[in-house]
């Protein structure tokens, strides 16, 4: 009996020992980068996740602004002077996997992201069956903003660009984006998407765009970029005649101050009847491959703590950044914005966004600014057809780059 | 005064009988180069067997201090008395042996060089959940250049202190007395005074322009890509391979959108120096007009944009000419027009665009040199032809132009290239926008050849075709001021205007 | 320049002197002077519209500058004059907490200062050793950098980032790496002062040289004095070029926000998304910069005019 006591209490000890061990905390510097607008945010959200982990309270964070557009570029360039921690938009995943610049998400943390996260978000931060991310907001999507002293119907997209017109003011739609394009193609029932390996290898190309319903997607976007009142943007920092806009939760606030007491939004509109579709986006943290496992385990733990229910919500409050966190779907404050419900409403219509290649993006800038400079304003249905197998084909060629 | 002469015997067409010349002389022009060349590698060859021979027959004549510094650089110049010159030359060659030979095995040029021929082979791996990098092929590359560099400046110093060693034998042997240190260090302030003056100019350019460049060109026959990007992968040598995929003319490859961009590149340098020549040139017989008052004024509201920095200007001017900017706004407010002119989104209309900005930035700087120019051409030269009864048209023709043209010819050369690379006007205005499906490798309408480049180096970290982009820039300009050096005759003499 | 007296007008019009020996009749002659006229008075249009046309931007870029961020729209609008005019963008560059400005300014004044008196050394060096000392070697340089110069400057970007960050001199080094960067090749860019040191006559060097004066003395005692004018312009151009870099300060700052220099700093809000509504602040940024900027310029425009000049006839 005391045998087994012994036994018992030496296993224990081990154990806890092993325990203390993995949990013996990290002392050094971890860099972070998000965007400019919540520096502050995540300094103070650092400082609560050191009190609730007193094995990290000695590590330094820095916290310094970078785009979410811009990290994954210079990560790739530099990676050992870039930050252990940071933000982007899943656009840029395939890219840091290839480049050998993203560290796969610790398998304990990837189950319980697994289970806390929206479907889409969890599908977007893998490559293959592996987990490289950690989905932080489940908003980067689009809708419609518009100013309800002009738009009286912003359900049919005739009627946005004639009151527009009207007004003397402008519909704002970024069509030379491989981004919003797809509101298009999608509502017309087409697909682009890629079938990706786990190192990050584009291995499939699925797409029927260069079809008919393709050429009646083009079509559509010919002529609703013909009206006088359609301007190619997205962002109302640089749009100078908003009436409506297609933009995302990012914009809100700006949106608010423009707007003032007609700010309004609501899902995309539909044109001749076929309601526009659209991407669901996320944007997440991703860890740089470590050379310490010490510190490794530190970047896990913050990375997992700053994607967490709680600290989504939080970022919600301070920002208006949509979760992606189950949870903090369900809080009264996140259902109850206009913005995110106009986002809500769209959800219905828009595909999760996967993985992209660079060449696709732009492919699709290409082919945008081919219908701006209203290159296929007179083209018939063949030429049209011919457009899209070289836009099809251009996406193939991605593949490889 | 030589360009006076020229210019009285000159007639406006003499710019282009040049260019037949040079084409009619090209065919001997080929062949002479080529005998250069050959000659050129026939004296190399000789070169290096007659330094070969002097070695042999130095080391055989010389004493023992000559012969030890075979192997000991610097020890006949300790052994006659010449320390400082000794130092340096030993100074140097411990520093080699160091690096190359260093007991920490990853820091020496030997293991650089080692790996040179395979960019390394070690892969990154994984020990648990911690990376272990592998060889970094970036660094070997750039080592092995710096070693390479390193060993040819070894080589050449060896060389220079046996030669020193056997004019001192000489010296000696005449009777004559050797330079002591004194003498070496004073001669730094007066007969050796260039290289006082050179030395930091020249390791700044070595460092950081020479090496820089060799290294990528030999990227440019690497597969350094977003792909291969170290530390986490390795990259290698593959040939002519991305020449191959730049300017090839099948699907995968570039080659259509290369001539494109290539062929804009030329257009926009031909109207960006030309038409801002002729215009900078009337603006300043407007401005110098006898009878024209204030003209510092005018000046001076002209040379703004030369003051202001261009992020700021152009970023600005950019936004003006947006679909919804200031200028179309107020058109369609004033009712000139009902739709927004597309100034960035039409092909056409952007590259116009461009250029007719760019006369607002560039039209200053040859306002600037025309007036200096014009105050230096002899007023009886006007005199004379006012009494022939020549108007103010023949005036400029026969007398303003052709001064004007010859004296800045070698100006308008280097405009020229200097506007092939002009990158600010095309990067802050349009970006390259517009884009198109026609166009392959983010190329877009307005793209030049260099932002292209950094489009390439920045954005897709393509690096490979970065640097085949960067020698194809070297070659086209290359190329360019070899046929104008033909046809330029105020250009080849330096000596002349001194 | 600076000498009014030494410009010859350069008339391109027939005036009265041709007149008077062709033996014009007096009324021909009043016709001329009213033709003249006329072309003046088309020249004083042409000019004034010129003006118009260079400076609207710049005072369309004041204008939006002094806008309320606050009361208006920090955005892009489609009207020119603000409603109401305030200093709120000034004040917020220059003094809210989370405006980095000043910081981007005093690092781009501390790059300009050290470039302009380094740069200026480095190109002095150069350009007299090439214009008045004979060696071996020498047209072997000139044609070296000649070659030098024909290869795209971007190309070399990488490869210069990772030599600066050996050297532990990118991100939060970034002020002192871009300094090394810039002034480590200048020494190439020294066609215009060896245009002219080649113009100062040898013959003072070597009466100077047979009093028994060294090389290094006749280029500090006898050089240099005559020199001021070329010394002056080599300065400002140093002194400027660093404000407008926005490419290579980016790559080589990034991340690190403190360490940016103007350029990159404002560059940045009008081009990335994060930055909404921060328009009229980059336009105020904008004036900011430019004014001294464009002071120094003007006081010093005699300089840049004899260097330009002096460097397109010299080539």
């Amino acid at each position: 009996m005391k045998k087994i006591l012994a036994i018992v209490l030496t296993v224990a000890m081990v154990l806890s020992l092993a325990s203390f061990a993995s949990a013996e905390g990290f002392s050094g510097e971890i860099k972070v980068w998000v965007a400019e607008n919540v520096v502050d945010f995540t300094n103070e959200q650092v400082e609560a996740f050191k009190v609730a982990n007193p094995e990290y309270a000695d590590m330094t964070v820095k916290v310094e602004p970078v785009g979410e557009g811009d990290a994954a570029n210079k990560v790739i360039t530099d990676v050992e002077s870039a930050a252990d921690i940071y933000g982007f938009a899943q656009d840029q995943l395939g890219r840091l996997v290839k480049a050998g610049a993203i560290e796969e998400v610790e398998p304990e943390n990837a189950k319980v992201v697994e289970a806390e996260n929206d479907a889409g978000s969890v599908g977007a931060v893998k490559m293959g069956d592996v987990m490289y991310a950690y989905p932080m907001t489940s908003d980067n999507g689009y809708f419609l903003y518009y100013d309800k002293s002009v738009v009286t119907d912003p359900t049919d997209l005739d009627k946005v660009l004639a009151d527009c017109e009207a007004a003397g003011k402008s519909f704002y739609f970024q069509i030379n984006s491989g981004w919003y394009q797809v509101a298009f193609f999608f509502a017309y029932g087409c697909e682009l998407t890629y079938d990706t390996d786990s190192d990050g290898n584009y291995v499939k190309l699925n797409t029927n765009y260069n079809s008919d319903k393709g050429v009646t997607a083009l079509k559509a976007m010919i002529e609703a970029a013909k009206s006088p009142a359609f301007q190619n943007g997205s962002s109302l920092s640089t749009a100078t005649n908003v009436a409506a806009i297609v933009d995302g939760v990012w914009d809100a606030g700006a949106a608010k101050d423009l707007f003032g007491d007609n700010y309004a939004a609501t899902k995309l509109p539909a044109y001749k009847g076929v309601q526009l579709s659209g991407f669901g986006g996320f944007k997440m943290l991703g860890i740089k491959p470590q050379t310490d496992e010490a510190k490794l385990a530190a970047c896990d733990a913050l990375a997992a703590y700053l994607t967490s229910g709680d600290v989504q919500l939080a970022r919600y409050k301070a920002v208006f950044w949509g979760p992606s966190n189950l949870a903090a779907q369900q809080d009264p404050a996140v259902q109850e914005d206009v913005a995110l419900a106009a986002l809500g409403a769209q959800l219905a219509y828009t595909i999760p966004q996967g993985q992209y290649p660079n060449g696709y993006w732009t492919a699709a800038e290409g082919l945008g600014d081919d219908i701006l400079a209203d290159k296929l304003d007179d083209a018939d249905d063949a030429a049209l057809l011919e457009v899209l197998n070289t836009f099809v084909a251009n996406c193939e060629a991605a593949m490889a780059q | 005064m030589t360009d006076l002469d020229y210019f009285k015997l000159s007639k406006p067409q003499k710019m282009l009988r040049g260019l037949g010349s040079f084409f009619t002389r090209l065919p001997k022009g080929i062949a002479n180069g080529l005998k250069k060349m050959a000659g050129g590698f026939v004296s190399l060859f000789k070169g290096i067997g007659n330094n070969l021979v002097d070695l042999v027959t130095t080391f055989r004549d010389g004493d023992w201090k000559t012969r030890l510094s075979y192997l000991i650089m610097g020890f006949g110049s300790f052994a006659r008395g010449q320390w400082g010159r000794g130092l340096l030359f030993f100074l140097f060659q411990t520093v080699f042996n160091v690096y190359m030979f260093m007991p920490n095995a990853e820091f020496s040029g030997c293991y650089y060089l080692g790996k040179l021929s395979t960019l390394g082979t070690i892969e990154t791996y994984k020990e648990g959940r911690k990376t272990i990098y592998g060889d970094n092929s970036f660094f070997i590359l750039l080592y092995g250049v710096l070693t390479i560099f390193f060993i040819l400046a070894l080589i050449y110093t060896w060389r220079v202190n046996i030669k020193q060693n056997k004019i001192s034998e000489e010296l000696l042997k005449n009777g004559h007395k050797l330079k002591t240190t004194k003498d070496d260090l004073d001669s730094l302030r007066d007969s050796q005074f260039h290289k006082t003056m050179l030395a930091l100019p020249t390791l700044g350019v070595t460092i950081f322009t020479i090496l820089p460049i060799f290294f990528m060109i030999l990227v440019a026959f690497t597969n350094f890509d977003a792909t291969h990007q170290p530390p986490g992968k390795l990259f290698t040598w593959v040939g002519w391979d991305n020449f191959n995929q730049l300017l090839a003319m099948d699907s995968a490859s570039y080659g259509d959108t290369f001539r494109h961009v290539l062929l804009w590149t030329l257009i926009w340098a031909f109207f960006a120096t030309f038409l801002n020549y002729f215009l900078g040139m009337f603006v300043a017989i407007m401005i110098n007009k006898k009878g024209i008052k204030l003209k510092k004024m005018w000046r001076t509201i002209l040379v703004m944009t030369i003051a202001i920095p261009q992020f700021v200007s152009l970023l600005y001017v950019s936004k003006m000419f947006a679909a919804d900017g200031l200028i179309n706004t107020f058109f369609m407010k004033w009712g000139w027009i009902t739709e927004p002119l597309p100034f960035w989104t039409d092909p056409v209309w952007a590259r116009i665009t461009i250029i007719v900005i760019n006369i607002w930035i560039g039209i200053p700087y040859l306002m600037l040199i025309a007036t200096g120019i014009l105050m230096n051409i002899p007023a009886d030269l006007y005199e004379s032809a006012r009494i022939d009864g020549a108007n103010a048209f023949q005036m400029y023709r026969k007398i303003t132009l052709p001064y004007m043209l010859f004296v800045t010819g070698p100006y308008l050369l280097t405009s020229f290239t200097g506007n092939i690379n002009n990158f600010n006007v095309i990067f802050l205005l349009s970006g390259g926008k517009p884009l198109s499906l026609d166009l392959a490798g983010g190329a877009g309408h307005t793209d030049l050849l260099i932002t292209w480049l950094y489009k390439m180096t920045v954005n897709d970290t393509n690096y490979k075709l970065a640097a085949v982009i960067g020698i194809l820039v070297f070659v086209v300009t290359a190329v360019i001021n070899l046929i104008v050096y033909n046809m330029i005759p105020s250009v080849k003499n330096e000596e002349d205007f001194q | 320049m600076s000498d009014k007296n030494k410009i010859p007008e350069v008339d391109i019009v027939v005036d009265e002197a041709a007149g008077v020996i062709r033996e014009v009749k007096p009324e021909n002659l009043r016709s001329k002077k009213g033709h003249e006229r006329r072309i003046n008075t088309t020249i004083y249009v042409a000019l004034i519209l010129i003006s118009i046309v260079w400076l609207a931007p710049f005072v369309f870029l004041v204008f939006q500058s002094f806008r309320s961020y606050l009361t208006e729209s920090g955005a892009m609008v489609n009207y020119l004059l603000p409603k109401q005019w305030s200093l709120d963008n000034y004040v917020w560059l220059l003094t809210d907490p989370s405006s980095d400005f000043l910081r981007w300014y005093s690092n781009t004044i501390i790059i300009a200062l050290f470039c302009s008196v380094l740069q200026t050394f480095m190109v002095l060096s150069v350009s007299y050793t090439l214009s008045r000392l004979r060696f071996k070697g020498r047209k072997l340089i000139m044609n070296v950098v000649l070659v030098l110069g024909m290869f795209p400057g971007f190309l070399t970007m990488i490869i210069l980032y990772f030599l600066l960050r050996q050297l532990g001199l990118t991100q939060t080094g970034a002020v002192p790496g871009l300094i090394l960067i810039y002034v480590a090749s200048s020494g190439m860019g020294y066609y215009i002062s060896k245009g002219f040191f080649d113009t100062i006559p040898k013959s003072l060097d070597e009466s100077a040289r047979i009093d028994g004066a060294t090389r290094a003395q006749v280029f500090r005692m006898i050089i240099m004095p005559l020199a001021k004018p070329i010394v002056i312009y080599t300065v400002l151009m140093a002194f400027m070029a660093p404000w407008g870099d926005y490419v290579f300060a980016s790559y080589v700052a990034f991340g690190s926000k403190p360490n940016y220099n103007v350029a990159v700093g404002l560059y940045q809000w009008i081009n990335v998304n994060d930055y909404q509504g921060y328009f009229t602040r980059f336009c105020a940024g904008g004036v900011l910069v430019a004014v001294p900027i464009t002071l120094l310029f003007l006081a010093l425009q005699k300089y840049y005019v004899e260097g330009v000049t002096g460097g397109a006839v010299k080539g």
